[in-house]
């Protein structure tokens, strides 16, 4: 009993003695063992965020005046802490500067952060690697273009289509009662009529129409504007042309005289005379104007010879003449018709062009490039004017003057050619004989005998000195004289 | 019946068949647009390659489309393909 007392009371005798210690801390604060654990980190909290606040040297002395101030600055932190804590409560922890501490402040460290660093330049995002509609302005127009040119190919060449058959169906049943064959394109093995037009281009269409009396065939060429290529379309919006029908009769030759004659726009015989060889040859006078025989204005005649303009001009050529002015672009009648003159490099042609009598006429269809198929019935009038003239060529002869100068007139072009070329041909002749003796000589060389070699060589030497030898088993001692006379 | 052939112009035994004209000089004479267009188009298509020009590859298919454009039908195909290309 003694005991357990004593314990107690020494227990409570410890416990008196441990709560005074604790005053003891209570009371100092700002024991020097504190100082650096306990206010050091409020040390460098005060330092940055009470900016305006005198800086204090921190002393034990003015603890209790700094922990207040410290308070009062926590304080008015703390309730924005106490706001934003419910959303955000452990972010802030572990930062060493709470964000939400500087929320008064963010005008301040980003104006001294903006000083500090380079302005932010806002560099627009290239072009190329942009993916709008305005990088590829450049490919939407082009290909806009080229789906324009495409459409207008298919337009065109639909259209011209369609004027090159609405000229043959107007024209099927004229030729056909003319000719037998109607129609060919050379590739069958009979001749039969294929009854349409051959394509040789988008805009060119051929007809042979062969099985006449008087012609060997008739070649009707339809040479259409390029109405499927777009620069061509706008060419011509500058420069309006017509579509052209040319028709090339080829006589057979017991069935027409000998003479050069064309008529038709003064300005196409002008062109004429200077791209046809038989014209510039034969007729070598300007294009005369054709109101003695009643033609219109417009129209101008060349001709060979004045009896042969009156032949052709007769009532019923005139009419024609007169009433299809507008769309007659030229008529050409030759019995020395080569085709255009030839520029060769070398100068004039050796050999004089292979002629054939022939009737051409260039028709324009009227509508100045605005065609329509119905413009090509206008059309059939001058078919009925070719007929006539084929016709009209097979009767018409000259007289026995007219004949006499016609031939007269084809020896002295003829003769005139000779002189031109004689140079060339004189050349040409001498070329032929050294190609000749090279060969020979060659020959020569070449055989391996040599008393064969010595025999051809003086062969080779007679025949050019002009001498003749016969050689029958001569020895060789004679030949080598022989050779060393007449070569040295 | 001589009546009849007289009226008739038609011979059928003196039919002659067509012949193509020669086309060795006639194709140049006629038109050098296809021909000038698809040299045209391929010099641009090479200086288009070459240089990493975009708008000469753009004008060198316009110059090939306008040459198939004007170009004269006995030609190849083949010929206009790759000229396409």
């Amino acid at each position: 009993m003694k005991a357990f007392h004593t314990f107690c009371v020494v227990l409570l005798v410890f416990g008196s003695v441990s709560e005074a210690k604790f005053d003891d801390f209570e009371d100092e604060e700002d024991i020097v063992e504190y100082d650096d654990n306990d206010f050091a980190e409020f040390e460098d909290v005060m330092e940055d965020s009470v900016t305006e606040s005198p800086q204090r040297v921190i002393t034990t002395e003015d603890d209790e005046d700094e922990t207040t101030v410290e308070l009062e600055g926590q304080d008015e932190n703390q309730e924005g802490d106490f706001e934003d804590a419910d959303t955000q409560e452990g972010d802030t922890e572990s930062e060493p500067y709470d964000d939400e501490e500087f929320e008064g402040y963010e005008d301040k460290p980003d104006a001294s952060s903006s000083k500090n660093k380079d302005p932010i330049t806002i560099v627009d995002v290239p072009a190329h690697l942009q993916n709008s509609w305005e990088s590829y302005y450049l490919e939407i127009l082009m290909v806009t273009g080229l789906l324009a040119y495409i459409m207008n190919y298919i337009i065109g060449k639909n259209k011209n289509s369609r004027l090159a058959q609405a000229w043959f169906n107007t024209h099927r049943e004229l030729l056909e009662s003319n000719f037998t064959l109607v129609g060919d394109d050379g590739t069958n093995k009979e001749a039969t009529s294929t009854g349409k037009l051959n394509q040789e281009n988008e805009h060119i269409y051929n007809l042979w129409c062969s099985g006449r009396v008087c012609c060997e065939g008739m070649l009707i060429q339809l040479r259409f504007l390029k109405r499927q290529d777009l620069l061509n379309v706008l060419a011509r919006m500058m420069r309006p042309v017509s579509d052209q029908v040319q028709i090339k009769v080829t006589m057979n030759d017991e069935d027409m005289d000998t003479y050069v004659f064309a008529v038709g726009t003064r300005k196409a015989l002008v062109r004429l005379q200077k791209e046809m060889q038989d014209l510039s040859e034969f007729c070598s006078d300007k294009p005369k104007s054709g109101a003695k025989y009643g033609l219109p204005d417009s129209l101008a005649i060349l001709s060979e010879m004045g009896e042969v303009t009156d032949g052709m001009m007769d009532t019923k050529m005139v009419h024609f003449l007169t009433h299809y002015a507008d769309k007659i672009e030229s008529v050409h009648f030759s019995d020395q018709f080569s085709g255009p003159k030839i520029m060769q490099e070398e100068g004039q042609p050796l050999k004089l062009p292979d002629t054939k009598r022939t009737l051409l006429f260039t028709f324009n269809v009227p509508g100045s490039g605005n065609t329509y198929p119905k413009d090509m019935e206008a059309l059939l009038p001058l078919m009925n004017m070719v007929i006539y003239s084929i016709d009209k060529a097979k009767k018409f002869r000259l007289n026995r003057e007219g004949k006499q100068k016609a031939d007269k007139n084809r020896a002295r072009v003829e003769e005139n050619f000779l002189k031109l070329t004689h140079v060339q041909r004189q050349e040409a002749a001498q070329s032929r004989r050294e190609e000749k003796k090279r060969a020979e000589k060659e020959r020569i060389m070449n055989e391996e005998d040599p008393e064969k070699q010595r025999r051809l060589e003086v062969r080779q030497t007679c025949l050019i000195t002009g001498v003749k030898l016969q050689f029958v088993r001569m020895p060789a001692c004679v030949l080598l004289v022989v050779k060393v006379i007449f070569v040295g | 019946m001589s009546t009849n052939n007289m009226s008739d112009p038609r011979r059928p035994n003196k039919v002659l068949r067509y012949k193509p004209p020669p086309s060795e000089c006639n194709p140049a004479l006629d038109d050098p647009t296809p021909d000038y267009m698809n040299l045209l188009g391929m010099i641009f298509s090479m200086c288009g390659l070459m240089l990493k020009l975009k708008w000469c590859a753009w004008v060198a298919v316009y110059c090939s489309f306008i040459s198939f454009a004007n170009s004269r039908s006995s030609e190849d195909t083949k010929q206009m393909m790759s000229s396409f290309m």
